[in-house]
């Protein structure tokens, strides 16, 4: 059992990795064809991945209506919701415009999707300003950097700023825009430099340790 | 110019998700769990709609009925990841996730060495190469560039015995990155006003005549709404709800 | 005095969400007439890559953004493919974003008509695949091994459009215009793997973190923003959501700066005074 189980498992990895490793740099046709059954693959198992959302999201609703828990009747909505964009589907056969035309489809998406994921981000305005009233503390050499960066970057980005800048600051000869452009392409060049070698040596020695099996919390417990 | 009726419905109803979706941020409320709830069921319809349409017909279905009987093994592991909601046979979900990693791992190496370790730098170090065309000041950027990433890296690696010269260094290396932080807030703070702008302009247009003033009576019945509320419910003051 | 300035500093936090809401909702109903007026280097990188592709040449356009981020990211795209439309140029439109496919449908649908260009001889939008890593790879060998029909299900091999493009060899240029990490992949399984120069787009948020790539050229250019969408529309002189979306942000921008500040100075008052 423990073969099938662990071990089997774990060769897949091992063997997928290394090969799929190995076919980057060999430009060999055996090692073409593989990539390309492995990546066909691959893009039908991952098209499966989302459901493992979609059933606990319905579970988990269907289960607060069964049960009529607190709050049941706005479950209904997730179905609803769902509805809302599977049927037009059907009936539009996964089209959104005909001759130019909305489709049902195309037009649950415009009018339902759009608003609804795009107002659910854009609420995010409002608690980053409120944050930057209430914790904004410029109290160290370290933050008041940060707060000069971002002073430079908030005000440099509307031609309003811009004005400001050249009344306040022209005398310097240097307008914002140019501060703006060495700071994104020097200092900032540094910082997330450093972050991208370091990621990128943590992202290669997780990598190996998955290939080689040590690796395996993604596995779960037995 | 008058609009085609399903246009003006389209319209009062992202007026009305938009609207309900921000009352939120005044105190919650029905209409704002509903198109919350909404939403989730939205998003995943659509995301099953477009994999049922692009991937699972065409990929796997049509193959399968015509006799390539390959697609099947993908599938069947695609399916097993399922098996992740039945605890006793979970175990078989491992293939479909030993396949994905695997793979992912495979070319997640070879990319992440080249093109964000090697790169790198190399990036830092060539423009020294071309020292006698460069002038005084891309010659200072270059260094500041080399010195900056060279503290942060420092930072990173030397975290754990900070002392003497090496914490000097690494303390630079924190200044590269508040101005890194500090440029990536500023921005954003634009990235975030922009996405509330286009809500905005569109709730802006769906207030004009042709949509029969959707955003306004939308608005009101919102605002009629929170009164009744207060009125019914003792007027207990609203900022109670601030702790949220 | 001092608890009054505590007691401001403490104030309803939906005050200062109405002051937002009202310094962002006004200049959409008046415009202030401040429109954009400098251009960064990064996105002109990006104007020039794609101003000296001779007519013809194939373009592929990863638009990999959904409604979420759709403010920032669509008036980008549209000036892009108005900009490759106004060159000639053949456009391939490839996504890994379910959420993306109505608007990419919503912008060709209007920017063909502009330029009177037709699906399958001028452009083709190709279908929306859930491995982003598995297309790419295969791209560089046979594209038609994942794509055999464009997004209606029209096959796609005889296209027009596609005449004489098979992999990454045929294309002058991919742009990828997103919200999510997939630019970086395009840079590294893509650009840095096949020699494909490849420029993008991306939301303010994630604009810093490409200054490596910039600098080393793995990025032929990058529009970043809704401030880079503005300087893209003054690039090819079409003046779209972008331009109008700057005017609006002029005062919102200052709101935040003064709010930074004025509880900043409240706080160094009530500690020293």
């Amino acid at each position: 059992m423990k073969l099938i189980k662990k071990q089997i498992p774990l060769a897949i990895v091992f063997i997928t990795g290394v090969l799929t490793l190995i076919s980057y740099y060999v430009p060999h046709k055996v090692s073409v064809d593989y990539i390309e059954t492995m990546n066909k693959w691959e893009n039908i198992v991952v098209a499966f991945a989302f459901l493992l959302g979609l059933i606990s999201l319905f579970f988990s609703h269907y289960h607060k209506i069964t049960r009529k828990a607190d709050g049941w009747g706005y479950s209904i909505f997730v179905f609803i919701g769902f509805l809302a964009m599977v049927v037009p589907s059907y009936t539009s056969h996964g089209k959104q415009m005909v001759d130019g035309m909305l489709t049902p489809l195309g037009w649950s998406y415009k009018y339902i999707y759009t608003a609804l994921s795009g107002t659910m981000f854009a609420v995010l305005a409002f608690y980053i300003v409120s944050t930057a009233y209430r914790s904004f503390r410029i109290k160290s050499a370290q933050a008041f950097v940060l707060f000069v960066a971002a002073f430079i970057l908030i005000l440099g980005k509307v031609p309003l700023g811009q004005i400001i800048w050249d009344y306040a600051l022209g005398w310097t000869g240097q307008g914002v825009s140019a501060v703006i452009e060495w700071i994104m392409q020097v200092p900032a060049v540094a910082g997330k430099r450093g972050i991208m070698i370091g990621i990128s040596i943590g992202a290669i020695v997780t990598s190996l340790k998955i290939i080689f099996g040590i690796e395996k919390q993604y596995m779960g417990k037995d | 110019m008058a609009l085609d009726t399903s246009i003006i419905a389209g319209g009062w109803l992202a007026a009305g998700l938009t609207i309900f979706l921000f009352s939120f941020l005044y105190k919650d409320n029905p209409f704002f769990k509903i198109a919350e709830h909404l939403y989730l069921g939205a998003g995943m319809g659509w995301l099953f709609q477009v994999s049922v349409t692009s991937v699972w017909i065409p990929k796997i279905w049509e193959p399968v009925s015509k006799g390539e009987l390959l697609v099947i093994i993908p599938s069947v592991m695609g399916l097993l990841l399922l098996t992740q909601f039945i605890p006793k046979i979970s175990w078989l979900s491992r293939y479909g996730f030993t396949f994905m990693m695997g793979y992912g791992s495979g070319l997640a190496i070879p990319a992440g060495l080249s093109t964000d370790f090697m790169s790198q730098i190399e990036g830092t170090i060539r423009p020294f190469s071309k020292l006698a065309s460069m002038t005084p000041f891309s010659i200072l950027s270059s260094l500041i560039v080399a010195a900056g990433t060279i503290c942060v890296l420092f930072y990173f690696f030397f975290s754990v015995e900070h002392k003497g010269h090496l914490k000097k260094v690494s303390n630079v290396g924190i200044y590269f990155l508040m101005i890194y932080f500090g440029a990536a807030f500023g921005n954003t703070v634009m990235a975030r006003f922009s996405l509330l702008y286009g809500r905005f302009d569109d709730l802006f247009t769906f207030s004009g005549a042709s949509y029969f003033y959707a955003t306004q009576a939308i608005l009101a019945a919102m605002v009629i709404y929170f009164v009744i509320h207060w009125l019914v419910s003792g007027r207990k003051p609203a900022s109670e709800e601030e702790a949220a | 005095m001092k608890e009054t300035l505590q007691k401001f500093f403490k104030i309803d936090r939906r005050w200062i969400f109405l002051l937002l809401a009202v310094t962002l909702f006004v200049p959409i109903v008046k415009p202030i007439g401040l429109p954009n007026k400098s251009i960064s280097q990064a996105t002109t990188r990006v104007y020039e890559n794609i101003e000296k592709l001779p007519a013809g040449s194939f373009l592929l356009l990863s638009l990999d953004y959904d409604p979420s981020t759709r403010p920032e990211l669509h008036p980008m795209a549209m000036a892009l493919v108005r900009h490759a439309f106004s060159r000639n140029l053949r456009v391939g439109v490839v996504t890994y974003i379910a959420g993306s496919t109505g608007l990419i449908e919503e912008l060709f649908a209007k920017v063909g008509k502009e330029y009177n260009k037709k699906d399958g001889t001028d452009y083709v939008i190709l279908p929306y695949q859930p491995n982003i890593l598995a297309v790419m790879t295969q791209m560089s060998s046979d594209m038609y091994g994942i794509y055999s029909k464009d997004r209606n299900g029209t096959p796609i091999a005889g296209m027009p459009v596609l005449k004489g493009v098979k992999s990454y060899k045929d294309m002058s240029l991919v742009v990828c215009v997103t919200g999510t990490a997939i630019l970086d992949y395009w840079v590294a399984y893509v650009g840095d793997k096949y020699s494909v120069p490849v420029a993008g787009g991306v939301t303010a948020i994630s604009q810093p973190g490409y200054g490596p790539y910039l600098q080393t050229n793995q990025l032929k250019g990058l529009i970043g923003g809704m401030k880079g969408a503005a300087e893209y529309e003054s690039l090819i002189k079409q003046p779209g959501k972008g331009t109008s979306g700057i005017d609006a942000l002029n005062l919102a921008h200052l709101l935040v700066l003064v709010l930074i500040l004025t509880s900043n100075i409240i706080l160094l008052f009530v500690k020293y005074f």
